[in-house]
């Protein structure tokens, strides 16, 4: 902890960064998302493998970019999502410092995204074995039965969209669900609507989500709502190979076309 | 108010006698998900007993997520038929709820009923009765005695429960609660005093304190840091026993359709964004600021009570892990 500590100071003295978005201990014993503003504060920062958050998702936030210069402590979650929103330019008007802590409790800050990118492939994670069963469970039932387990599921979502607000792929100034002329997606949290959304929202992610599985693990209602799009970068990878979050200058499937195709309807 | 005793082990029949009776009977369900959800139940084994804490809080069993205020039809000479029918609404007893929650109940009733009555909420609200049950157990996100509550107050309930042992300490406060006891399960109660088999939850910080300094806590430093973490979610607010806002929109067609009321939520962007697109809560630092201002200091001042009850709900659930009362302390500080 106190090498973590002795880096962000070190941080923070030579002006590399003036805010740190990393970890603290909250009241309640869980490590937490804290925001480091001034030297003082360091002593709060801790990294744990219980550190579950995606901090970058911070890094979209207005408040958070007027710090101008941000270091981030990382997860290999975050590093993905480093990776991936690099790939889509978003980041052109802040200057971060990436940071993370390896298996042996090193602490890498890395000088640019290159190394970011080296390595998340170094280090790419594997589908978690807990979703694999159940997404392997989902397809063991019937068409029937599975659109009944995901109608169920989703009849109990009360749309506080804190699956969208969690996911660091959901950086729309403006969301489909808050068009209303026209409106698009009914709002009112009933299940069509909530099935409209959920599916919306999964299309958009297809191939660009990071497998965080952010959105399952703060679903307030326990609707394990990531599935969705882990079984779609599977299917991604097996029909066209492609890894989200995966290469700085990757395509993700959704957003390329190739004049070579195998696919002739889309010529 | 009276004081009865029921014996642990005919809480059950008193439970399934409610049922009987034809009452909807709403009570904490323990789901896969591990967390506990207050739904309809058929019977006591349904229920969960072993919980700190509803994910949710009842308040949708008065103010639905989703409440249709009526529906239309075009007719055949091009006017509209218009429905709003409310007889079924079914009695309903809410079976467990803490006693924070119940707390919230009188808080949700001077929101609705106070000035320009909301008959929705009226008739819901009439036609439900509050069996609450003590807690004996609080984590450390429970601040209850925070905000001049505590774990067996029997604020807002039709009847308290209080287990104690092989029996239950039963305070019944209301004409309502005394007509759903069925008085073969119950005697006269012997027993002197709940307290020891209470919960003992901590004082987080002190209500008078706070009453004084959250008067120019709108101009704090703190707000930007405090809510720096804040995604703009509405998980605290639908999760919150005393979050009213809502949101009215209308679902179908020229033909037919129908006006809902939905819950809103204060994080949201859109929540104060005017039609010109001019947003006077144009970021998340205001956004945080006015739910707990709202909660500490406006209610206070419109109602005369502290709409917090200190259920802990927001900090469990929120994404982000903010709390609640450490940001009120932050605010507030000296």
């Amino acid at each position: 902890m106190k090498l973590l500590q002795n880096k962000v100071a070190e941080l923070f003295e030579n002006g590399t960064i003036n805010l740190m978005i990393g970890f603290k201990e909250a009241l309640t014993k869980q490590p937490v998302p804290c925001f480091i503003e001034k030297a003082s504060e360091i002593e709060q920062l801790i990294y744990t493998k219980d550190c579950k958050n995606n901090l970058s998702v911070y890094l979209h936030k207005p408040e958070v970019k007027q710090a101008g210069k941000i270091g981030i402590l990382a997860n290999i979650a975050t590093l993905r999502a480093l990776v991936q929103l690099t790939s889509e330019n978003q980041f052109w008007d802040i200057e971060k410092t990436v940071l993370t802590v390896n298996d042996k409790e090193e602490v890498i800050v890395f000088s640019d995204m290159e190394e970011v990118e080296a390595y998340v492939q170094a280090n790419f994670p594997e589908f978690s074995e807990e979703d694999l069963k159940l997404l392997d469970y989902l397809e063991s039932l019937s068409r029937e039965d599975r659109w009944k387990y995901w109608t169920e599921q989703f009849s109990a979502c009360i749309k506080c969209y804190a699956c969208r607000a969690v996911c660091p792929m959901c950086y729309c100034p403006q969301c489909t669900v808050e068009c209303n002329q026209p409106q698009w997606i009914k709002t009112s949290a009933q299940t069509t609507g909530n099935l409209e959304w959920h599916i919306m929202r999964a299309m958009h992610l297809a191939g660009r989500c990071i497998n965080c599985g952010e959105c399952g693990r703060i679903c307030p209602v326990g609707i394990p709502v990531h599935l969705l799009t882990v079984k779609m970068n599977q299917d991604l990878f097996k029909e066209f190979g492609t890894k989200s979050g995966f290469a700085l200058k990757g395509d993700y499937a959704l957003n390329s076309f190739k004049p070579d195709d195998k696919e002739g309807f889309i010529k | 108010m009276e004081i009865k005793t029921i014996t642990s082990a005919n809480i059950p029949v008193f439970f399934n006698n409610l049922v009987k009776s034809g009452k909807v009977v709403v009570a904490p369900v323990l789901k896969k998900s591990g967390k506990v959800f207050f739904e309809s139940v058929q019977s006591y084994d349904q229920v969960s007993t072993d919980y700190i804490q509803t994910a949710f809080s009842a308040k949708s069993v008065v103010f639905p997520e989703v409440e249709e205020l009526f529906s239309y039809t075009k007719k055949e000479d091009g006017d509209f038929e218009f429905r709003n029918d409310m007889s079924n609404v079914p009695e309903t007893v809410i079976w467990g709820l803490r006693p924070c929650d119940s707390s919230a109940f009188n808080y949700l009733t001077d929101f609705f009923l106070k000035e320009n009555p909301d008959t929705y909420f009226k008739l819901r609200k009439e036609r439900t009765t509050l069996i609450s049950v003590s807690c004996a157990k609080a984590d450390a996100a429970c601040f209850c005695t925070s905000v001049g509550l505590n774990p067996g107050n029997v604020t807002g309930s039709d009847i308290l429960l209080t287990a104690m042992g092989d029996s239950y300490y039963v305070e019944i406060s209301t004409e309502k609660g005394k007509s759903v006891i069925d008085t073969a399960l119950f005697t006269d109660s012997t027993e002197k005093s709940k307290e020891e088999f209470l919960a003992k939850v901590e004082t987080k910080f002190s209500m008078d304190e706070i009453r004084e300094r959250i008067q120019t806590a709108y101009d704090s430093a703190e707000w930007k840091h405090e809510s720096m973490g804040c995604l703009g979610c509405g998980a605290c607010a639908f999760s919150c026993p005393t979050c009213t806002c809502f949101d009215i929109q209308d679902e179908g067609s020229q033909e037919s359709g129908k006006r809902l009321r939905c819950w809103d939520a204060c994080g949201f962007g859109q929540f104060t964004r005017h039609a010109s697109g001019h947003n006077p809560k144009s970021n998340q630092t205001a956004r945080r600021r006015q739910r707990l201002m709202h909660k500490f200091k406006y209610s206070v001042e419109n109602f005369g009570i502290v709409s917090c009850v200190g259920c802990g709900r927001c900090i469990r659930v929120c994404p982000a892990h903010l709390n609640i009362f450490e940001n009120i302390l932050n605010v507030t500080k000296a």
